[in-house]
């Protein structure tokens, strides 16, 4: 929102040498952001009025021509100019050289100079209003005409901003910091504040009091969205441009002047934050009633816009049908026309959330809703309705107010508070003066009654309507108005009951560093809702997996019920600009199902912290990628200090490769999977080229340990003997089997046994497969000879051509 | 012929300690004891001296030889030791080869040196579900019935849990501060934790607007506590995370579920605060809302809102993750491209 600062100091006296910085920098500290703090004159440095004395020929152009201008005591300079309106006595706004304009009104401001143009040399230039930022104010008939100041009381020299008073300072605001209070939508408010804050006095509007006792015919049907219509018609207008002083203020803080009746409106709003309208009283049948539309009513909005209205829309309404958008915008058919001489005036109060609906739904915000959005109060009307009739008084004198009618129905109760001032004292950590207190509140315009422990307040209309309610926000009026920065900060307290031991939150941690850090993996994020394509790639149905009402696109309305979709679609990114990738992702998945029921019967579907993992690479890596893969799943617990996990063979994912894929048990459950994507499934996400391993784990199931476990062991007294053994077996013996039959019923000087290779190919017949092993043999009492060596490893032997047939090749 | 073996000797010296390589030294080897070498030539004329000079001079000239050998030996084992393991036209230019490495998230590595400042000062991790009620989203924080973002226009309603009552009907979390209840309805006061995550809200995006992003709020519930200790905790926080003395400033703000509210502003270190294009010339950027949490918030907890107080603070990960490297599209975050993850080591 932009304030005019001289608009302000209508209701509260500036001091003259006030430090504007200082206001800024106050209001933004006690009250709203101030964005931006623009003198406006210096938009027009350089910039002042002309007299132009004689118009001459140019020799080289038939569009062009000489101005002798006088630019100020007598001094004349040739300007060349292409206006299509040049007149000798006409007055003229010239750029010196050093001014910014802008050319045509388009594009940057340029800086004017000196310059010869087709040869004769010019002095600045002649301005048309739209290069100088002024065509709101200045309206052409054609695009040559430049801008003409004949009108004004302004000497040749004058500077611009002079000329046409606009010494002002426009104050820029962040909206988004004054949502919450309805009484800063306008200057009045802010007048208010800055009175609070420098202890100056503050201008009270008198009340209207109608002199007709005509009744306008005013009928509120739904008074919860309607509190207040003022419904006034007053005659003896007509349409004419406001005053010239009057526009430049509606122009200054952003908006258009139109003519007089529709700037009044304007000017009211933007003075008081009430929003006001005018109707042409002709055009209204009957009388005025606020309604609900009817389903599929129609109406036409001043903008051209065409709507259907649906029974929650509230209407303003003549005996034939709606004229008008409660609180969002008026009707074409009975807007101010060229001939309008008498108006309905509209000062009303309408119900926040109401008007914020039907705004939204017909994409229709305008600056009247967003100010009823926020919630403005029914008392505000009567400062409206004074200004309003001052102003129509002032700009027509032989305008009569012919019929009047104030229907309030939803009086606003003004909220009362009670805070005791220990309770204050603790809260703010100081004493505050009470005549500091009593004083700031009530420039605010609280009443504060001071009782024996503290105080009794009522607060203003124009905060009650949700602003202020409870003490807490007593204390923060207190605290804004006294000055944040005049606290002294102070230590936090605290008492010390055992140092923080989280062991899940921790073991979260471990695993994504040792992902990340040892293991090289990068982590990714993606949003909870998944692709379509993807969904239906990793699972056969859509059964039991949420969806959004609302989702961000069509095909992406399902919620994540598992983390891999997303990474499969992370894949298909990736796979154009790497050949060879570790991604994984730590986040929540949720299923419709298994619903926990909580405090005040809040029943909160399944939602459980999940690990996912692709490992990536070139499909002719598929064996390497998933021993790999394994490898980092498999290492984990010992390296984040949890309860280990095994793999086995239980349950096909429904994306998996029939072949390569194993479940991750953890003490007999499954709590997760580790596979090869299948073809089928890979196409079907996008993926074009790569393999991937991917990996689910269900993170709440893991089990952190409460403290490393790790144990010591003694370094073995006498050596520890390797013994490689390679032997044929049939191709589809598992390792487990391999493992199982040698470890079963052992040996005690054998240790333990590695994996050490597999071989397919040339010298092994067909359906077999080769396996090199290394056997740990050792004996914690004396070194073993070779011969002892020799036999464990013969008994090994035995065992595997005994249970599975195998062939030994080499010892 | 004395004359000659001590010229002889000198020279050979000089020769043996100028060889840079074995092979020259075996050259000089060649050349003085070689068949045909300078010694072995003086060698050759003793039997033609007169008898009586012949013992004195043969060891003479014997001793030389000795130590000329001796030196010779010497000198091959030190030229051994010296000489390069490799090839000489190894180049010593060439980029090293860097380790395969892996990373966390930006923001998750912001979120842990968060974690790591608050736990400093005691204060617990915690985290809460994502899907939640109405209830816990908006209601018990004190937003008011017609607060705008309880319209489907900022919150992911999930379907067919779009009506109802405020316990029946859920979302997508729309922002963490519901957690906070959550944890204190579970744990007794005083409290000190944080509770960062991801959160909702459906808007169109831009460069700077995103459906997820990432919050990080912290709350202190304790008797007596006044906000201006706040300032301290928040000053502590930011100089861990920029490494350095980060003025701060508190100013009028509102959110619902703080009374006070308030907005908290750094000191633009672009900058330092003396005024920028990424500061809008203003010297102070606008980091993160906190306040005093609402009576109705502590109530909803079940606290006395007259006993306990508190300061809480909210601050937006992704923007924060932004300012310290320079990100200039939010989206990114989300991009799942490692060509912009892996930057982040």
């Amino acid at each position: 929102m932009k304030l005019s600062l001289n608009w302000i100091k209508d209701y509260v006296k500036l001091p003259d040498d006030m430090d504007l910085t200082r206001l800024a920098y106050d209001l933004t500290m006690s009250t709203v952001e101030v964005e931006g703090c623009e003198r406006l004159s210096e938009r027009f440095e350089k910039i002042i009025v002309g007299e132009i004395k004689e118009v001459l020929p140019h020799p080289n152009a038939d569009k062009l021509r000489i101005c002798k201008v006088d630019i100020g005591e007598g001094e004349i300079k040739d300007i060349v100019c292409g206006g299509s309106n040049l007149e000798v006595g006409m007055k003229v706004v010239v750029a010196c050289p050093g001014a910014m304009v802008r050319w045509h009104g388009e594009g940057e401001p340029v800086e004017i100079k000196n310059a010869k143009l087709r040869g004769v040399p010019s002095f600045g230039m002649i301005c048309a209003a739209v290069e100088v930022g002024l065509a709101d104010l200045f309206p052409v008939n054609d695009d040559h005409e430049i801008m003409d100041l004949t009108a004004f009381d302004a000497p040749a020299g004058t500077p611009l901003a002079v000329a046409l008073d606009l010494d002002d300072i426009i104050l820029e605001i962040d909206n988004k910091s004054m949502t919450n209070r309805p009484d800063l939508w306008g200057h009045y408010g802010i007048a208010r504040e800055i009175s609070a804050l420098y202890d100056l006095p503050l201008v009270e509007f008198e009340k209207y009091v109608p002199t007709t006792t005509e009744k306008y015919d005013v009928r509120i049907l739904d008074a919860e969205r309607c509190p207040r219509y003022i419904g006034a018609r007053i005659e003896g207008l007509g349409v004419k441009p406001s005053p010239f002083q009057m526009q430049t203020r509606i122009w200054r803080v952003g908006m258009r002047p139109i003519n007089a009746l529709v700037d009044i409106t304007n000017y009211v709003m933007l003075a008081t934050g009430q929003p006001t309208h005018v109707f042409d009283s002709n055009h209204i049948i009957d009388h005025i009633e606020v309604r609900r539309a009817s389903e599929g009513e129609a109406l036409g909005l001043l903008n051209d816009k065409q709507l259907k209205l649906c029974t929650d829309d509230l209407v303003i309404a003549d005996s034939e049908g709606a004229v008008a958008l409660a609180g969002v915008m008026g009707g074409a058919k009975d807007s101010v026309l060229p001939e309008t001489t008498s108006v309905i005036l509209e000062v009303a109060n309408f119900e926040s959330r109401g008007v914020r609906r039907t705004a939204l739904r017909y994409d229709n915000r305008t600056e009247a809703s967003s100010r009823y959005e926020k919630a403005v109060d029914p008392e505000r009307c009567d400062q409206a309705l004074s200004l309003a009739m001052k102003l129509f008084a002032e700009l027509y004198p032989e305008m009569n107010v012919t019929a009047f009618n104030d229907q309030y129905l939803g009086k606003l109760e003004e909220k009362e508070i009670d805070v005791d001032f220990e309770w204050l004292d603790r809260r703010l950590g100081m004493r505050i003066p009470q005549e500091i207190v009593a004083r700031k509140l009530g420039a605010l315009g609280f009443k504060v009654t001071f009782t024996e422990k503290g105080m009794h307040i009522v607060v203003p209309s124009w905060r009650s309507t949700g602003d202020v309610s409870i003490k807490a926000d007593i204390m923060e009026e207190v605290a804004r108005m006294y000055g944040y920065e005049n606290f002294k900060a102070t230590s936090i307290t605290t008492t010390f009951d055992g140092a923080i031991n989280q062991l899940e939150v921790d073991l979260v941690r471990k695993i994504k560093e040792y992902l990340a850090f040892r293991c090289n993996m990068q982590e990714i994020f993606t949003y909870p809702w998944m692709s379509d394509e993807c969904v239906n790639a990793i699972f056969p149905t859509t059964d039991g997996i949420l969806a959004l009402a609302t989702p961000p696109s069509p095909n992406e309305r399902y919620v994540k019920c598992s983390l891999l979709p997303n990474i499969c679609r992370a894949i298909v990114k990736n796979e154009r600009n790497f050949d060879s990738f570790d991604i994984f992702e730590e986040a929540q998945i949720f299923l419709d199902s298994d619903y926990t029921q909580n405090y005040k019967g809040e029943s909160l579907p399944c939602q459980r912290k999940h690990l996912g993992c692709a490992f990536v690479g070139a499909s002719d890596r598929v064996a390497e990628l998933f021993r790999y893969a394994k490898g980092v799943i498999g290492a984990m617990p010992s390296y984040t200090h949890m309860e280990s996990f095994t793999f086995e063979k239980n349950e096909k994912p429904y994306w998996a490769d029939d072949v390569v894929w194993q479940n991750i048990m953890l003490n007999g459950k499954k709590i997760g999977d580790i596979a090869l994507l299948s073809k089928k499934s890979a196409l079907a996400c996008g993926i074009k080229v790569l393999s991937a391993i991917l990996v689910e784990l269900d993170m709440d199931a893991l089990v952190p340990f409460k403290s490393r476990t790790n144990r010591y062991t003694r370094l073995p007294e006498f050596p520890t003997n390797e013994f490689d053994i390679s032997f044929l077996v049939d191709s589809m013996t598992t390792w487990n089997q391999i493992y199982d039959a040698i470890m079963g019923k052992k040996n005690e000087l054998l240790q333990d046994v590695k994996f050490v290779e597999e071989y397919k190919g040339k010298q092994i017949p067909e359906g077999k497969k080769s396996i090199t092993i290394k056997l740990i043999i050792g004996s914690a009492e004396k070194t073993l000879t070779s011969q002892e060596i020799e036999a464990v490893a013969n008994s090994v032997m035995k065992k595997l051509s005994k249970l599975l047939s195998a062939d030994v090749r080499t010892v | 012929m004395k004359e000659r073996l001590e010229a002889l000797l000198e020279e050979g010296v000089a020769k043996i300690k100028s060889a840079k390589t074995e092979a020259e030294l075996q050259e000089v080897k060649t050349q003085l004891l070689g068949k045909n070498g300078s010694i072995t030539e003086l060698l050759k004329e003793i039997p033609k001296l007169d008898v009586s000079l012949r013992p004195e001079m043969g060891k003479a000239v014997n001793a030389v030889k000795a130590q000329l050998t001796e030196l010779i030996e010497t000198t091959r084992e030190e030229l051994k030791l010296k000489a390069s393991q490799i090839a000489p036209d190894f180049d010593c230019t060439l980029p090293g080869i860097e380790p395969k490495i892996g990373g966390l998230h930006p923001i998750t590595q912001m979120c842990y040196d968060l974690n790591d400042a608050f736990r400093s000062m005691g204060f617990e991790v915690f985290s809460g579900p994502e899907i939640t009620s109405e209830y816990y989203a908006f209601d018990n924080l004190n937003f008011p019935p017609n607060h705008p973002a309880r319209e489907s226009m900022d919150t992911y309603w999930l379907e067919g849990h779009d009506k109802g009552e405020a316990n029946e009907k859920l979302c997508l979390r729309p922002h963490l501060t519901g957690d906070s209840v959550r944890y204190m309805q579970t744990h007794k006061p005083p409290y000190r934790f944080v509770y960062p995550g991801r959160v909702y809200r459906n808007e169109t995006t831009d460069a700077r607007h995103e459906r997820a992003f990432f919050q990080y709020e912290a709350l202190i519930v304790d008797k007596d506590f006044t906000y201006t200790a706040g300032k301290v905790m928040i000053k502590s926080i930011l100089s861990k995370v920029f490494g350095r003395d980060v003025p701060v400033r508190m100013r009028a703000g509102f959110f619902p579920f703080v009374e006070p509210g308030f907005e908290i502003d750094m000191g633009c270190l672009v900058c330092n605060g003396k005024g920028c294009s990424v500061c809008k010339h203003v010297g102070w950027i606008e980091i993160m809302p906190g306040g005093t949490p609402h009576p109705n918030v502590l109530r909803s907890a079940g606290l006395d809102p007259d006993e306990y107080t508190g300061f809480y603070v909210n601050i937006g990960l992704d923007r924060l993750v932004m300012m310290r490297y320079g990100v200039d599209d939010v989206r990114l975050f989300h991009s799942t491209d490692l060509r912009f993850l892996k930057q982040f080591r």
